[in-house]
């Protein structure tokens, strides 16, 4: 409570600064857009999913249906409005442990949103103990292990992958491992040939593996190649959050910023690309940047006075680089690091360290580069500087 | 395919957070005897939970909102519950808003809870909104109580939430009345200058159509006595009555006679009429300054079942406040008698001041004007 009382202090200004309340002249003023129109096809979807639900409350297949829907849709819009939505679709087997494989999967689904990793690994375990061929539960844990830097609990779970699936997928897990622990290059030609043994796999299985590749060509030094991968990617056309923030990215360590801006005009609802927006129109003094830095700040300290820091990674790149805040940016940084540990997880506590001129902060991100051997130029030349 | 989804959710999900989840705002206030509320609630999740796009066109405009305002409000107030120190307080919405926040457009309730007691000790909430929708939801609470402030964050996995609103002995309750009473005649400038006006002229006397030095300190002494009791007496009287509810006027007469009362005491300075009788004349307006005594207590509001303490605190500190004056106007001003200083530039000039200022508030307040 003291925690959530100061937070609050601290947030009160976020939240009572809103424009004054006022009483609207115009019936016609439009006050909200909604993200899905009733009329749209996703619309009429999820009305049928929750009808279905509805209609069996005590349904696993039915809630767990919906609930898929609307995590995909959070996903996809990058809003969490959604989550809690696929939440309360799973309300009835909240705790219960004798819930079917399908729902402990989906719970742990969102545990890991809410970075209840531990939680998450357990009904995964649960899952993969009811069904041992179960292979979403099992990639799911090895992107759960990914996060938390433990590779070789990741490669056991790609292993056990290989007879569950295609191989697409299958060496997709494997490169994705390998790609963090030194062997990209070597990850990136697998999957690419992987890539092109397999023309008939799906949009989705494409985007995830285009995406990979284009990180690991640009890692690579191949700006072209993941350039390439990053259009090829776009082209698929399913809007994608983390496609967007990653090629966003890449356009930002190449200080291209106009066409960053392009890229997210529309996208300034999800914070993560708000933040991406955000630099690259200060960078390029843009008339709207202040706003947007401003509004970005209200974000996080609403966050804040939830008593929630989930995206704490880009709360210290916001400190860091619209704040010009490194300690307050370090402090962050070295917090996600607690939970998060994945290459920008790294890649930010070096830079606030960097920032900050305080090297032995720093410490856990160099151990983990000496460990991985993660090829990333930028990080290398960082890690050197603050030795 | 449903493999490579869920990489790409794994990969995505964890570290990109994005928009802001559902939030509400409930700020709370408890003063006096009242227990008053905003709530701000998203469009969206109100969308979601009632359906407001009427037109099904996407948008939501002021007229869609508007016409299911009813359906807004016994909606959320349906699930808030408000208990002051065990009793229930049941919220009425006062006026139906609109405000903006960092995600989007929220509609805004003002409301009155009126609260079987005063909300003295604690102040309990019970929160359920979206519950059964969106467990993400939480509903962020600020609570106001004088001067202090507390908050808490509610929702499905907290719905209930205690807050104390401090210590609310007898003493205590005194001490803040007694409080804002010294503050409200140290800045009720008003009345400070009908009572200096009354003062100015104790420290003298007036024979042959001339003010000269008062030769001792008693005489002066027991004038501002005088005046001083006869001034407290009255305004005691019309602010007991008046906080009791026994007598109310329009506030708009009353400050318009306490404007006249000023200026009338400070041109009887120029131009004596009443001399000798002066503790009459602080009496008889006294009664007026009562009444805007009041008024303040009126918008500080009285706990109800603390009444008597809070008036009397009030009203003590009133006397203080004044008798503080009175302790720093008199010896000065004894001191300061003999020299041309006093009697020209602050008895003379001083009045005279006071008589134009108190003019233009008599004008302001009788024509509902703007001047100073």
């Amino acid at each position: 409570m003291p925690r959530l009382l100061f937070g609050a202090l601290l947030c009160l200004a976020a939240m009572h600064g809103a424009a004054a309340p006022r009483v609207p002249a115009d019936a016609r003023e439009v006050l909200e857009r909604l993200p899905i129109r009733p009329a749209d096809p996703i619309a009429a979807e999820l009305r049928s999913l929750r009808a279905v639900a509805a209609a069996a409350p005590a349904d696993p297949a039915a809630a767990g249906a919906l609930a898929r829907r609307y995590f995909a849709l959070a996903m996809a819009q990058g809003d969490p409005r959604y989550v809690g939505y696929a939440q309360a679709a799973l309300a009835p087997w909240h705790q219960a442990d004798h819930a079917p494989a399908e729902i402990l999967v989906l719970r742990a689904l969102l545990r890991q949103y809410r970075h209840d990793f531990e939680g998450a690994l357990a009904d995964l375990a649960l899952a993969v103990q009811r069904d041992p061929r179960d292979a979403e539960a099992r990639a799911w844990r090895a992107a759960i292990h990914m996060v938390r830097a433990d590779y070789a609990a990741a490669e056991r779970e790609c292993a056990a992958l290989v007879p569950l699936t295609d191989e697409l997928q299958a060496i997709g897990c494997t490169a994705y491992v390998k790609a963090t622990t030194g062997q990209t290059r070597e990850a990136y030609l697998q999957l690419r040939d992987a890539l092109g043994r397999a023309p008939q796999s799906g949009p989705a299985a494409r985007l995830w593996t285009l995406t990979r590749l284009a990180d690991m060509a640009a890692r690579l030094g191949d700006t072209a190649a993941a350039e390439r991968h990053f259009r090829d990617a776009l082209a698929l056309d399913l809007s994608d959050n983390y496609l967007l923030t990653a090629y966003a990215d890449f356009l930002l360590e190449q200080h291209r910023d106009r066409e960053v801006v392009n890229l997210l005009r529309d996208w300034a609802r999800a914070d993560t690309l708000l933040l991406r927006l955000a630099l690259a129109e200060t960078r390029l003094g843009a008339p709207g940047a202040a706003q947007r830095v401003q509004a970005l700040g209200e974000r996080f300290a609403a966050a804040g006075l939830r008593g929630e820091r989930l995206h704490l990674q880009e709360e210290a790149r916001f400190l860091l680089e619209l704040r010009a805040d490194p300690a307050a940016a370090l402090a962050a940084a070295a917090e996600n690091w607690k939970t998060q540990r994945e290459p920008r997880d790294a890649m930010i506590l070096l830079e606030a360290a960097h920032a900050a001129r305080d090297a032995a902060a720093a410490a856990p991100a160099q151990d983990w580069l000496a460990r991985t051997g993660f090829e990333h130029a930028r990080m290398r030349r960082l890690a050197a500087e603050l030795q | 395919m449903r493999l490579a989804l869920a990489l790409v959710l794994a990969l995505a999900g964890a570290p990109a957070l994005a928009h802001k989840p559902s939030d509400s705002y409930l700020t709370l206030s408890a003063e006096g005897g009242a227990l008053r509320g905003q709530w701000d609630i998203a469009l969206r999740d109100l969308e979601y939970a009632i359906g407001l796009d009427a037109d099904g066109d996407g948008a939501i405009t002021w007229g869609e909102l508007r016409a299911r305002q009813q359906e807004v409000a016994a909606y959320a107030l349906a699930r808030l519950t408000l208990r002051a120190d065990g009793r229930p307080c049941k919220p009425v919405v006062r006026e139906h808003l609109v405000d903006q926040h960092s995600d989007g457009a929220y509609a805004v309730m003002r409301f009155d809870a009126p609260c079987a007691a005063a909300p003295q000790r604690t102040l309990e909430i019970g929160y359920s909104l979206f519950a059964d929708l969106d467990p993400t939801h939480r509903g962020l609470v600020r609570v106001q109580h004088g001067t202090a402030t507390a908050s808490g964050v509610l929702g499905p996995d907290r719905p209930r939430l205690e807050l104390a609103l401090g210590e609310a002995s007898r003493l205590r309750q005194f001490l803040d009345y007694a409080r804002e009473g010294v503050w409200h005649i140290w800045i009720g400038i008003d009345h400070v200058l009908f009572l200096v006006s009354l003062l100015l002229p104790a420290v003298l006397v007036y024979s042959a159509r001339a003010w000269g030095p008062a030769p001792s300190f008693a005489p002066a002494f027991w004038d501002v006595f005088r005046i001083v009791t006869a001034f407290t007496v009255a305004h005691s009287i019309t602010l007991s009555l008046a906080a009791l509810g026994a007598i109310a006027l329009p506030s708009r007469l009353v400050e318009s006679v306490i404007a006249l009362s000023v200026a009338l005491a400070a041109l009887n300075n120029l131009k004596p009429v009443v001399l000798a009788r002066r503790w009459a004349v602080a009496f008889g307006f006294g009664l007026v300054h009562g009444f805007g005594f009041a008024s303040v207590l009126a918008d500080l509001g009285l706990p109800r079942d603390a009444l008597l303490v809070s008036l009397v605190g009030f009203n003590l500190g009133v006397e203080a406040g004044q008798l503080a004056i009175v302790a720093l106007f008199l010896p000065a001003a004894f001191l300061a008698r003999r020299h041309w200083v006093y009697r020209r530039l602050v008895f003379a000039g001083g009045s005279a001041a006071i008589a134009l200022i108190a003019a233009a508030w008599m004008a302001e307040r009788i024509f509902d004007l703007k001047l100073l």
